[in-house]
């Protein structure tokens, strides 16, 4: 006795939770959620290091943060909750309109006088039906629901456009999910002649990516604007197996990425590494910043870059030991006098400031893409469903001595209106 | 010698006279007035249209081409722009004096704050390589036809609230088009959030990156949603969709506005 009282409970639980679940005012509120989160995101720097938090924030406020993941909003679990409980509700929502759209079809013809009063239809005589057919047109198409009534229906689709949306909208999620959990995100930085097999990754706590093949850079281009802004750059890349057979060859330009087997390299930056010549004791040493020549006579490292010391020109700063410590001095390129030092009785002098140019690539897989591509089409094509066509329905239903003429349309009612007002011009 | 910057500084007069032309037919109440509203409609338009297009040209002769479609003050113009050709849109069916007149106002403002406000860079500027897509083209005109839509949007959702009166349409109506206004910015926001989307996947290799423009649109894009959903699923009319329509314009000026200025990212092109 009990336990069926028990069960009742449990089913009604049950109903309701579902019931719940497929109600639009959850979705409501999960959207409202996940756009206040995502406020809060744009707000607050995201993946910050503590320090800039702090330079920012109270002590309290860094602990808020860091409690509810706002410093890195979009991934953190709650977030990735509300998704789950929106793209849940979603789902069985457009389960349940799928389950009444592919039901028996609703042929009843509801109120025909009522629509005739409301001004979406006619009486005329039976005599006209011939002529209100061949007004209503062969883009209506005809189907006989009962010897006397007949439904001209155009626009059917129109139903579909919002399971297509919804339909739409969890592909793109699907997608993301697949890319978020099978892909990744990288990055290589390769000058002409480097060859990489891994990639560097851009989560953090995970450090490389392997490939499973060797990527080649062979050159790299970058043209100027007068003004000194890129206006194009590319890179040249060869895509080789093990033993150095090349698989792949292209150039990879700004907007116009190269893949290979699901993984793509996008360009995405590029930068100059400065190599610095010096000679000394008749040899020469080819250094960038942060080398050192060890095996000079004195050893020397190049500290630091300025494109301008005191508006002499490009130079460099050099330090060596001295017994009484640490000692640094500028090299001018373009000043004579400045191009030379003498560091302990050793003669050192810049030959030129040369420049290395390296490529930055993005590098990333992400097998959710081709379901979010589909997501974003069909998604306007059920936006253009939904919204600008409709499903019009005309019933002709012939009497003894009446003709009834009257129809429904699921939008744009004063259009079918007029539409109607056509139909029975001159006849009504 | 003529210039983008002469066409589009005459297409500012000729907003200045739409919005004069409107005073005069509010207290006035003439029919030939209404038509002088039209034709300088279409004429400031046109006029803008040839401002745009004429700076397009120019850009290929100083050896930089591109359509003008890449900065704020570009920007500024195709949205006072995008306004217009909206309104020309659903002159068929129905509008109201009140309306255009409103919008005539931000198309002039907006046209004023472009070419009088120090902080707005006017020259054609050279176009950095990510800009460089054609994505670009239809990523930019859907997102402002959207904002344009959601602009008219805003302004039958303010006007419910003072009318109706002589000037101010009826309640049904201004919500019939409100609602009108919204589903085709809902449809324009969402192709351009879908075209930003690909061409970021072929510029940056991802597709969505939380930056704080693509963030923001969104914001406005669920906005909207819930709109469409409260109206259809909740039953909610009249007042409250007036309300969340100044709402979802708030979001979408932050979304335009406010993240140039308050939050920087990818998008933040110069100013
Ligand atoms: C971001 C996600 C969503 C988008 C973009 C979206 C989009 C739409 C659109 C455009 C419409 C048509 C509105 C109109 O014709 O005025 C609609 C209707 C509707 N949506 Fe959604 N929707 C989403 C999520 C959901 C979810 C999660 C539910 C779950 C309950 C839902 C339930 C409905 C319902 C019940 C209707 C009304 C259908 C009708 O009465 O004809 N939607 N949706």
């Amino acid at each position: 006795m009990s336990a069926t009282k028990n069960n009742k409970t449990g089913n009604r639980l049950v109903v309701r939770a579902l019931r719940f679940l497929v109600s639009v005012r959850l979705t409501i509120v999960t959207l409202s959620l996940i756009a206040a989160t995502s406020i809060v995101g744009s707000l607050v720097p995201q993946g910050a290091s503590r320090e800039e938090y702090l330079s920012r924030y109270s002590e309290k406020a860094y602990h808020f943060i860091k409690l509810f993941g706002l410093d890195d909003a979009y991934h953190s679990p709650w977030f990735y909750l509300l998704l789950g409980v929106f793209a849940l509700n979603l789902l069985l929502c457009t389960l349940q309109r799928l389950r009444r759209l592919t039901g028996p079809a609703e042929r009843h013809t509801g109120d025909l006088s009522g629509l005739v009063s409301a001004g979406f239809g006619f009486v005329t005589s039976p005599l006209n039906k011939g002529e209100v057919i061949r007004r209503i047109g062969p883009s209506y198409k005809r189907v006989r629901i009962s010897e006397r009534i007949e439904l001209f229906e155009k626009g059917r689709l129109s139903r579909w456009g919002v399971v297509i949306i919804h339909t739409s909208v969890l592909l793109v999620l699907a997608g993301g999910l697949i890319g978020n959990m099978a892909g990744f995100k990288a990055y290589l930085v390769l000058r002409p002649g480097d060859e990489a097999s891994a990639a560097m990754s851009r989560k953090p706590g995970q450090s490389a990516v392997v490939l499973g093949f060797r990527v080649r850079c062979t050159g790299f281009r970058v043209t100027l604007y007068p003004s000194g802004q890129p206006k194009e750059y590319a890179s040249d890349i060869e895509i080789l197996d093990d033993k150095g057979n090349v698989l792949k060859r292209g150039r990879i330009r700004v907007n116009e990425p190269l893949s290979y087997r699901g993984i793509y390299f996008y360009q995405s930056s590029y930068g100059r590494t400065n190599i610095y010549t010096f000679t000394g004791e008749g040899r020469t040493f080819e250094l960038a910043e942060g080398e050192a020549a060890r095996d000079a006579k004195v050893p020397f490292m190049v500290v630091r870059h300025a494109d301008d010391v005191h508006g002499l020109g490009p130079g460099v700063m050099v330090a060596y030991m001295d017994p009484d410590g640490a000692r640094a001095l500028w090299f001018l390129e373009k000043v004579e006098k400045m191009r030379s030092h003498t560091l302990k009785g050793s003669r050192v002098s810049l030959v030129k400031i040369g420049g290395l140019y390296h490529t930055g690539l993005e590098v990333s897989r992400d097998p959710g893409v081709p379901a979010v591509l589909s997501g974003f089409v069909l998604m306007l094509a059920g936006l253009y469903i939904n919204f600008f066509t409709a499903h019009r329905r005309i019933y002709v239903a012939g009497g003894p001595d009446t003709l009834v003429v009257a129809g429904t349309a699921s939008r744009n009612r004063e259009a079918f209106r007029k539409e109607i007002e056509r139909l029975g011009g001159g006849i009504a | 010698m003529i210039t983008d910057h002469t066409l589009l500084g005459l297409a500012t007069i000729i907003y200045f006279a739409l919005f004069f032309f409107h005073i005069l037919y509010f207290v006035w109440k003439r029919q030939a007035l209404l038509a002088a509203v039209q034709y300088t409609l279409y004429a400031a338009a046109a006029v803008q249209a040839a401002g745009i297009l004429m700076r397009w040209a120019l850009s290929y002769r100083l050896g930089i081409g591109h359509a003008p479609l890449s900065n704020y003050y570009e920007s500024l113009i195709f949205f006072s722009w995008s306004v217009s050709v909206f309104l020309i849109g659903i002159r068929k069916r129905r509008l109201y004096p009140i309306v255009t007149f409103i919008a005539s106002g931000i198309s002039l403002v907006l046209m004023a704050y472009a070419s009088l406000s120090p902080g707005v860079e006017r020259g054609i500027q050279p176009l950095i390589p990510a800009l460089q897509s054609n994505w670009l083209h239809i990523h930019v005109i859907t997102c402002f036809l959207g904002y344009a839509a959601f602009t008219i949007s805003f302004i039958c959702g303010a006007l419910y609230f003072f009318g109706p009166n002589g000037t101010i349409p009826a309640r049904e109506n201004l919500e019939d088009m409100n609602y009108r206004s919204i589903i085709i910015g809902f449809s324009m926001l969402t192709s351009g959030i879908l075209t930003g989307a690909v061409w970021a996947h072929f510029a940056w290799g991802s597709y969505w990156s939380w930056d704080p423009k693509e963030t923001w649109s969104l914001i406005t894009w669920i906005i909207y949603a819930v709109v469409l959903h409260l109206r259809l699923a909740g039953g909610l009319k009249g007042r409250r969709i007036a309300v969340l329509s100044i709402i979802g314009f708030a979001s979408v000026i932050m979304t335009y506005f406010g993240v140039n200025f308050f939050l920087a990212g990818l998008h933040s092109y110069a100013t």
